[in-house]
């Protein structure tokens, strides 16, 4: 019953903080909305016993893409957009079908039931035996899922050094009389 | 317990509002922002499956996607930087010099 | 869905008096007490810090801080040291008149010091301030919230730190104020990730990111985190004055810079709140401190067991014993907060954060590194 009740409100907020996102005429307070947003969604997931993924959630998308996000809203000092309607063109008529379809997907599986007696054999007893989820999350992601993890790993490098690659300023050419790279007192300016 | 589809349809309402940003709006960074809430209405349904066929795949499934994510903002804004830098401003109705 | 049961006042307060005497309802009325009592201690802090603050560095320098403000209410007439000025400082900052700029963005403007507070206090419902207690038939943890992801929990809830002043300076429509905060934020993310990187050989130490558990290990004081794992500690040390924008890391609010950083534009209720959210995230950092390195609860010279022996049986009594270790514990970190602040110069930004990239991040992971070959080799 109160899981139903902490559900029900935690959707609720997430439905509203969505709209808000893309309703939102200025963009940093869509930013404000997605932090509640995905505040909300790891609330859901701790509700749902992933304590782990929840954690995850808050430190790293509210806690830094939504910063980084922010940051770059801030430096690049954007105007609240004027809202225009839809654009119509090949493209979006695809993604609407799209989601038109998953639509009826999903009404299909309410109407025939979710995943039936399937079993991972993760019951919570069992997580509990080991030690909690995290312990069970790890235990996973150590054996079963080591590949990946490393090559997370390297791809969050990669990522690092293309965004500092792309995002660098080009360093002017060299003036007369100044060693490019050098800093002087003046700084160029005579 | 609460069953699968509630999460279901939460997940879709949150797609599609992540779809209509990315229609909907001219700015570049909400089209990032809007891409952020698709892959959220992903994950929630992946734990929630996790959930209900007792298998910690999802949530494991749900730790890489936001590795990934983490990595995709971070290298689209980036671009945005330098794009704003280039051209003085990150409208899609602008930006579309691939265009056929 | 259940269908509404009937309204009946004697069956629905049944209902509840049952749903409150089981366990589940138990915890729930411990956990509201527990909330309302750390949330009270924890308001307790700033009039105090705000009163040290002044009076310490005026003994370091050899003056008198402030001990002007006292009462005189016809038998009572004290000055009691200068601690009534901390309750002029808080009457004159409720009365106030506020000013909001002009072209500042409403919402965002009061949204921003509820970040401070809110983060602040969540910290300090995640940490324990005794052992597990069993009363009224349940074990109940001293802690607001048990999880079994103590760690990550405190980690994620202090990276929701940086919105206060992201979102302070940002809205007040000034250049000062976006000018510190955006130096503040990147000083934050900068140095939340050796922060995170110093606690990693904790868990691999103690093989549990459950607070709770690292204080039962930590049983006596040659068993300490500070001596097991001292590197971590002088990192963790560090990286809490860069996180709570402390001296010498305190150049988001600059004094003799910016004008007041990224808080310029708050007057009244709005910058006690900034302020009280620094000042409680300071106490909060001192007590997760204390918990990791110092021993947390416990008393480093005999273990809880025998203490509880020692106070008749009783285990509150030994809980308050702990407690009051833990905020002695915190209160020598704040002192120490406070000593550094007034005895180091300020740090340059540059300085600052090649400091944190260049150094602490690349010790942190040496840490990690010597930590788990050292943990894998005593294993074996």
């Amino acid at each position: 019953m109160t899981e139903l009740l902490v559900f029900h409100a935690l959707a609720g907020l997430i439905t509203l903080c969505s709209i808000m996102v893309v309703a939102s005429r200025n963009p940093v307070t869509s930013a404000v909305f997605l932090v509640v947003d995905l505040f909300c969604v790891a609330g859901l997931y701790a509700q749902m016993d992933a304590h782990f993924v929840a954690a995850i959630q808050v430190l790293v998308y509210a806690g830094a893409i939504v910063v980084l996000f922010m940051f770059v809203i801030m430096l690049l000092n954007l105007e609240p957009e004027t809202m225009q309607g839809f654009r119509v063109s090949a493209p979006e008529v695809g993604i609407l079908l799209v989601t038109i379809v998953g639509f009826i997907g999903v009404a299909v599986t309410m109407v025939l039931g979710g995943p039936s007696g399937a079993n991972g054999g993760m019951t919570p007893e069992v997580i509990e035996q080991a030690g909690g989820n995290t312990f069970a999350v790890g235990m996973v992601l150590f054996t079963r899922y080591l590949w990946p993890f490393e090559l997370a790993s390297i791809l969050i490098l990669l990522a690092i050094v293309a965004s500092v690659v792309i995002a660098k300023k080009d360093k002017p050419a060299a003036k007369d009389g100044a060693v490019a790279g050098k800093r002087s007192l003046t700084n160029g300016a005579r | 317990m609460v069953p699968v589809d509630m999460y279901l349809v939460l997940a879709t309402v949150m797609f599609t509002c992540g779809i209509v940003g990315i229609m909907a709006r001219r700015n570049l960074i909400m089209v990032l922002m809007s891409i952020e809430l698709m892959l959220n209405a992903v994950n929630i349904v992946f734990v929630a499956a996790s959930r209900a066929v007792n298998n910690l795949d999802g949530q494991i499934m749900v730790f890489f996607i936001i590795t990934v994510a983490a990595c995709e903002a971070a290298v689209g804004l980036a671009m945005v930087i330098a794009l704003y830098r280039k051209y003085g401003r990150i409208d899609t109705n602008f930006l579309r010099m691939l265009r056929g | 869905m259940m269908g509404l049961p009937e309204l009946n006042p004697t069956v629905v307060l049944n209902g509840v008096i049952n749903y409150l005497s089981s366990p589940a309802g138990i915890e729930l009325i411990a956990t509201f007490l527990k909330f309302l009592f750390v949330f009270v201690l924890v308001l307790q802090v700033p009039p105090i810090m705000v009163w040290a603050e002044r009076r310490a560095p005026a003994f370091m320098q050899r003056r008198k801080g402030p001990n002007r403000v006292g009462i005189d209410i016809g038998p009572l007439k004290s000055r009691l040291y200068g601690l009534f000025q901390s309750l002029a400082d808080t009457v004159k900052l409720i009365w106030k008149q506020e000013v909001m700029p002009d072209g500042a963005n409403k919402v965002m403007y009061h949204l921003a010091p509820v970040f401070a507070v809110f983060a602040a206090i969540m910290i300090a419902c995640a940490i324990p301030f005794g052992n597990d207690i069993t009363a009224f038939g349940t074990k109940i943890p001293l802690s607001v919230i048990r999880l079994d992801v103590g760690f990550l929990f405190i980690f994620a809830i202090s990276s929701l730190g940086v919105y206060t002043v992201t979102l302070a300076g940002w809205s007040s429509n000034n250049k000062y104020s976006l000018l510190g905060a955006l130096r503040a934020s990147a000083q934050m993310i900068s140095y939340e990730i050796p922060l995170g990187l110093s606690l990693l050989p904790i868990v691999l130490i103690y093989g549990t990111l459950d607070l709770n558990e690292i204080v039962i290990e930590q049983t006596y004081f040659w068993q300490w985190g500070f001596i097991k794992a001292p590197v971590s500690f002088l990192i963790f040390l560090i990286c809490m004055f860069a996180e709570t924008n402390r001296a010498p890391f305190d150049l988001a609010e600059g004094e003799s810079e910016l004008v007041a950083g990224f808080h310029t534009e708050y007057n009244s209720a709005k910058f006690a709140a900034i302020f009280l959210g620094e000042y409680v995230s300071m106490f909060v950092l001192s007590c997760l401190a204390s918990t990791i390195f110092f021993g947390g609860w416990q008393v480093g010279f005999i273990s809880h067991e025998q203490l509880v022996n020692l106070l008749f049986g009783s285990e509150a009594l030994a809980a308050f014993v702990g407690f009051n270790a833990l905020l002695l514990k915190a209160a020598f970190f704040m002192w120490f907060y406070v000593w550094v602040r007034w005895t180091l110069p300020r740090f340059r930004y540059d300085q600052l954060m090649s400091l944190g990239w260049k150094f602490m991040l690349p010790l942190g992971l040496a840490n990690i590194l010597v930590t788990a070959l050292v943990v894998a080799f005593l294993k074996f």
